[in-house]
């Protein structure tokens, strides 16, 4: 197809908009926001000089940067404190009422090595202590039985920032 | 207040004294007095002399030290110290930045030392016996990370600084440098990638010259000064004269690239089709992110195989979609040049094969569009390209077969 260069112009808007009739009405949503935009009393938007600029950039990655360098560091100390806790409930579950500790339940003799690094025999290793006294301070924390005691069980779900709506009910009983 | 009422403020001395000189120098001011007032520069200053003060001043061909002349005003002799002396960016005295920039440079060199320990992990890597690290193929693969992971760091160490940024906004950015590269990258996949991605597929260059692409390489074509937005109709005597690649690479390092300019829009009449014809092929070019032209006029005849044709769409035909690929060549390997002359002539270059049997890997595209115009018939002849006098026309729709109305509907 040969080429054809456009002679009318696209747009037609300029010969409507001569004539009042029929000039096309204005959205009022675009007006109000025309008005607000260009009244005297709405701030000019930001522009800066190119060193400026610069400036409020290096600030502005100075700002994140730490900001990030903050919320890692939260975010470690709370592994750290979970990783310890998990560590402390494993011990529970090894430990006898005397506080040695149990053979693990999946454990082969011979294989385990303790804290001097030679494998324990068998003899020591069926020595270890067994029964069901072994992990019941563990069972019994998984319960989480009187974790709450004390405090209002409102406070087990998550606290807002704002206050309720109705205020502190001092009168309130548990159900 | 203290100053305003002992005191004239700073900003009221100029004015008032320029507004009370005006009514007296201003007036009696004449031709015969203006050499006069320019020499006595002591006295107020005057509108007609100001140029000349000012030419004085500013030229530096003397280096005495700033001459404070009083008929200027203070903010522009502030200006012109601060022109001349300029404090460098990093010790501008503004609190908040300067905080700022420690924080960046902290980091900065946390990121030096992390550097440091990730190269010294891969030297003990690199010497490690491999059944160790778990097989070749294991060893590889984590090198490969290893080295990824230090290439972010260096761009890590960089990305904050102001002045890297003001560089690279200044085009001023050295490609050797990582930063600069990930910058220029950055840049170019927001949005000249994206335009130059939807042409090739709207156009469908995409599945019509080679399978799929996904390019890595920033390409621009010339044509003197004339340049190619992808997509664009180019009239036919700027595409006579021998294009111009710039293709910018982002990776570090020279390798090897076979550009070939592709017509796949020749019109064949005996087949009722479009055939493919190759405008331009050359291999063995070297690119790197720092010397990224590619000027047709001037590669060396040892790397050309078919050198320009220029583009031309006959009278009445289709637009042609020219479309330049840049393609990447093997680590290490070069092709030669006459065995691939003679393996792809210019017509009918199906440039997939090409691809496939070098082990080509498509790296960068662009395209323009090409249709008749007046200055065809000429480029033609000077090209030695026949069918000058030949005009495409569709063919006069066949007639249907008559068909008799069946009589006992029009009773």
């Amino acid at each position: 197809m040969p080429f054809q260069p456009q002679v009318s112009p696209f747009s037609t808007s300029a010969t409507l908009l001569a004539r009042k009739k029929e000039r096309p009405k204005k959205d009022k949503r675009i007006t109000e926001l025309r008005y607000h935009l260009m009244h005297p009393q709405t701030p000019r938007p930001l522009r800066f000089g190119r060193s400026r600029y610069l400036r409020h950039w290096t600030i502005h990655r100075a700002w994140q940067l730490y900001r990030r360098q903050q919320r890692e560091a939260r975010e470690r100390e709370l592994q750290r404190l979970y990783h310890s806790m998990r560590d402390a409930c494993e011990e529970l579950r090894h430990m006898d009422e005397l506080g040695n500790r149990a053979p693990l339940s999946d454990a082969t003799p011979g294989v385990i090595e303790d804290e001097g690094g030679e494998a324990e025999t068998r003899e020591q290793v069926r020595a270890r202590p067994t029964g069901k006294e072994v992990g019941r301070l563990y069972r019994k924390a998984m319960k989480k039985q009187d974790v709450w005691k004390g405090f209002p069980i409102e406070y087990a779900r998550p606290l807002t920032d704002y206050p309720s709506r109705d205020g502190w009910n001092i009168g309130w009983k548990r159900p | 207040m203290s100053i305003a009422s002992s005191a004239q403020c700073l900003r009221c001395i100029g004015r008032t004294s320029l507004s009370s000189s005006r009514s007296s120098t201003w007036r009696a001011f004449s031709k015969a007095s203006r050499q006069e007032a320019s020499l006595n520069t002591t006295s107020s200053s005057s509108p007609p002399i100001e140029p000349t003060l000012t030419r004085q001043t500013s030229t530096p061909v003397t280096s005495t030290p700033l001459q404070t002349d009083p008929s200027e005003s203070t903010r522009r002799q502030a200006v012109r110290k601060e022109l001349k002396d300029p404090i460098p960016f990093e010790q501008l005295p503004y609190e908040c930045f300067q905080e700022a920039r420690k924080i960046l440079q902290a980091d900065r060199e946390e990121k030096l030392g992390q550097i440091e320990i990730q190269r010294g992990r891969i030297a003990r890597l690199v010497e490690q016996d491999a059944s160790v690290s778990g097989g070749n193929v294991a060893k590889r693969k984590r090198l490969e990370s290893m080295r990824q992971r230090l290439e972010e760091l260096k761009i890590l160490a960089d990305i904050n600084d102001p002045l890297v940024k003001k560089r690279f906004e200044d085009g001023l950015g050295d490609m050797d440098k990582p930063i600069y590269r990930h910058l220029a990258y950055k840049k170019w996949i927001a949005y000249k990638r994206k335009v130059a991605m939807q042409r090739i597929t709207q156009m469908s260059v995409i599945p019509d010259v080679l399978p799929s692409i996904e390019p890595i390489l920033d390409v621009d074509m010339n044509f003197d000064r004339v340049r190619v937005q992808p997509g664009n109709f180019i009239m036919s005597t700027t595409s006579e004269r021998t294009p111009t690649f710039n293709v910018q690479s982002f990776a570090a390092g020279e390798r090897l690239y076979t550009v070939a300019v592709i017509d796949p829009d020749i019109p064949n009449i005996d087949t009722d089709n479009f055939d493919h014809k190759c405008l331009f092929l050359a291999t063995n070019v070297p690119i790197s992110p720092t010397s990224p032209k590619v000027d047709v006029a001037s590669l060396p005849d040892a790397s050309v195989a078919h050198s320009w044709l220029p583009p031309v769409a006959q009278m009445g035909a289709p637009y042609h979609r020219i479309s330049a690929f840049i393609l990447r060549q093997p680590h290490g390997t070069t092709i030669d040049v006459e065995a691939l002359k003679g393996q792809y002539p210019r017509d009918n270059l199906w440039l997939r094969d090409m691809v496939k049997k070098h082990s080509l890997r498509p790296m960068g595209v662009t395209m323009f569009r090409s249709m008749w115009d007046e200055g065809t018939d000429g480029v033609m002849e000077r090209a030695g390209i026949e069918g000058v006098d030949m005009e495409f026309q569709r063919p006069p729709p066949e007639k249907l077969p008559y068909k008799k109305k069946p009589g006992w509907k029009f009773r």
